[in-house]
């Protein structure tokens, strides 16, 4: 009788501890943000999902968004692009962080559910070939050895002098091609394509060309493509511009027509880095225009966006693509017509 | 080495009569398999011990530079110079809360059934084979449980991405598990124990309640351990629900709504600081890895007192 009682008492008291610390643990962090609040008496949800790429400049601007608005939750995550598109054409979502722009088949899903949306340019990003820093005979590539390399007629290249076959320009060494790349399901690799090779691959294998690369094991993230490229000597593949500017890597150049460029935040301020990609978020318009909370988010974010895309490791935008950001972000909320906004903005 | 290699007394005498036996003075099969077995255990330790070693290795320079309490408080962030695990703590705990309260009585409950009331028909014993196969199938799998049932069917009640969907998931994922190890627990008991409450005139109810679950609790809490082991490492299931990975900024509410609200876990801060950049995210990563390990320190500890405590009354 006792025993029994004992039981269910320690299996209570067991659960409603641990009840208590997960709870106390709130209302402590509720308190404290509570307590620091500035002017902002804003309140409401955002939800932002989308690019891991573009996560941590969102999260950001979230963080220090809340500390003057503390009344305004914002959850981010990152489970990447296509994913959040997915999840915003929904309408799960307030935000879409894209590294790359939506694709056809995401508008489809969008405008079938009715979700229209603004799209505005936050970042830049370089995308960055690399290579192992002993592979010295390598420091330059045009975008046609680029297209030799990894283009989509390139299946049958195991070493970088076979890229010529493939109208590879540039001398390149007989030694084996090992390729650590992202997989199709990356904007990182997406963006590749678009930026590198889509136009050779138009010219070569005419209208309609495959918007692929050659066939390679894709990697998950960027973190396993550098320590791939670091196991090799040998090794080629291209990563975003944060993470071979912190790894020991050999970045290559690019000859886009018009010289070598190294990446560099000024080489893609100016423009002359030929593999520049435009980072994006994209803003639910009918909710925007319920919440004034989600307008006073984007309108800092735009604000603040060089401030914490420099924080994050990114390339600030190129100024006039900035303003016409806000511009759009301006005539989305200032009642402009949504169906307009929508149109320039997709197009 | 030789040390280890030396068999204990009883051992010794078996060799002396092994080697008057047979003649032959020495076994070198025998012992060539004993060394065999203890390569095979350093192995195993020296693997565990570099595991451990690599992350706690990692992990000091994170508490170097910012202090341990700074990463205990600190919360999701874009920055690696304020990244914290509060919330990753948090979320975790709550998780094994729901494991605590559903899958523990349910397991339980279910394993009582099975060994005490059912009889030994196609039904229990199907239902046998299914429970042990539950158990084996991956995470990944109740994830899209998760994801179907909690996240989408009852998305009203859990609020989607929510704390309350982790926690069901997750509960029913160890469930398999509790009820496994409570059944081996309450069929360890002895059958006279049983039959000596009975001749005493117990009923059924009364023998199950005073005899055999008190006989069977520190097996039944050996499960338990197992399975909040498991409710606290598995990150499957929540990549597949969703989780805040970026920035969680909660003002608070009522209970229901933090329980429908979003979160994040443990292993998901683990997962989401190996995908960033700069070798200060590694750390992160690392001194992350670190503290799961504590909590689930800490929250196997806890059981396994409650298992000692249990033991001591028995006997």
């Amino acid at each position: 009788m006792q025993r029994s009682r004992l039981v269910v008492a320690l299996v209570a008291t067991a659960a409603l501890s641990l009840l208590a610390v997960a709870c106390g643990g709130d209302s402590e962090s509720g308190g404290g943000s509570g307590s620091e609040s500035g002017g902002g008496d804003l309140t409401g949800t955002i939800f932002a999902t989308g690019s891991s790429t573009v996560e941590p400049i969102t999260a950001l601007v979230g963080e220090s968004f809340n500390a003057e608005n503390p009344g305004v939750d914002i959850t981010v995550e990152g489970p990447g692009t296509g994913d959040g598109f997915k999840k915003f054409c929904a309408g799960e979502a307030d935000i879409s962080d894209a590294s790359r722009k939506i694709k056809d088949e995401e508008i489809e899903l969008c405008k079938a559910a009715g979700v229209e949306y603004v799209e505005l340019a936050v970042a830049s990003d370089a995308l960055t070939v690399v290579t192992n820093v002993d592979n010295t005979a390598v420091s330059c590539l045009t975008l046609e050895d680029l297209y030799g390399l990894v283009g989509p007629e390139s299946d049958s290249v195991a070493t970088w002098a076979q890229a010529s076959q493939f109208g590879a320009t540039s001398q390149l060494p007989d030694a084996e091609l090992k390729i650590f790349a992202p997989g199709q399901e990356s904007g990182t690799y997406d963006s590749f394509v678009e930026l590198a090779l889509s136009k050779i691959t138009e010219e070569r294998l005419g209208e309609d060309p495959p918007k692929e690369t050659r066939t390679f094991g894709g990697l998950a993230d960027d973190n396993e493509i550098i320590r791939g490229i670091q196991s090799s000597p040998t090794s080629f593949g291209w990563v975003g511009f944060a993470f071979a500017e912190q790894a020991e890597v050999s970045e290559i150049q690019v000859d886009g027509g018009e010289g070598c460029v190294a990446p560099s935040a000024e080489t893609v301020a100016d423009g002359s880095y030929p593999l520049s990609r435009t980072l994006y978020i994209y803003v639910n318009q009918a909710k925007a225009q319920a919440s004034p909370a989600l307008q006073a988010f984007v309108t800092y974010y735009l604000a603040n966006a060089d401030q914490f895309v420099a924080e994050a490791g990114y390339v600030p935008l190129p100024a006039d693509q900035l303003e016409a950001s806000t511009a759009a972000w301006n005539a989305a909320i200032g009642g402009g017509s949504a169906a307009e906004t929508t149109t320039t903005a997709a197009g | 080495m030789s040390t280890l290699l030396t068999p204990p007394e009883e051992a010794i005498d078996a060799e002396v009569a092994r080697s008057v036996a047979s003649g032959r003075s020495v076994d070198a099969r025998g012992l060539a398999f004993q060394a065999a077995l203890l390569v095979a255990l350093l192995t195993a330790l020296a693997v565990l011990v570099w595991l451990l070693y690599s992350v706690v290795d990692g992990a000091v320079p994170v508490i170097q530079e910012r202090g341990i309490g700074d990463f205990l408080s600190g919360k999701l962030s874009g920055s690696p110079a304020r990244f914290g695990v509060s919330q990753g703590i948090r979320g975790s705990i709550g998780i094994l809360v729901f494991v605590a309260i559903i899958s523990f009585p349910l397991g339980v409950a279910a394993a009582v059934y099975l060994e005490e009331y059912a009889t030994d028909n196609l039904f229990s014993r199907s239902v046998n084979v299914l429970v042990r196969n539950l158990a084996g199938v991956p995470a990944v799998v109740y994830g899209l449980l998760g994801l179907f049932v909690f996240k989408g069917l009852l998305g009203d009640l859990t609020g989607g991405s929510s704390l309350m969907s982790a926690g069901l998931t997750m509960a029913i994922l160890v469930l398999p598990v509790v009820v496994i190890t409570a059944s081996e627990a309450i069929r360890a008991v002895p059958q006279p124990l049983r039959e000596a409450g009975y001749g005493l005139g117990a009923t059924q109810w009364e023998v199950v309640r005073s005899q055999v679950l008190p006989y069977a609790a520190p097996g039944i809490l050996t499960g338990t351990v197992l399975s909040f082991a498991r409710a606290l490492g598995e990150a499957a299931p929540l990549l597949i629900i969703g989780t805040a990975t970026g920035l969680l900024t909660a003002s608070g509410g009522n209970i229901l709504d933090q329980l429908q609200g979003n979160y994040t876990a443990l292993p998901m801060l683990v997962y989401v600081a190996t995908k960033r950049p700069a070798t200060e995210w590694l750390s992160l990563a690392s001194a992350s890895a670190l503290v799961l390990l504590v909590v689930l320190l800490v929250a196997n500890s806890a059981a396994i007192l409650a298992r000692n405590h249990f033991e001591k009354r028995r006997s």
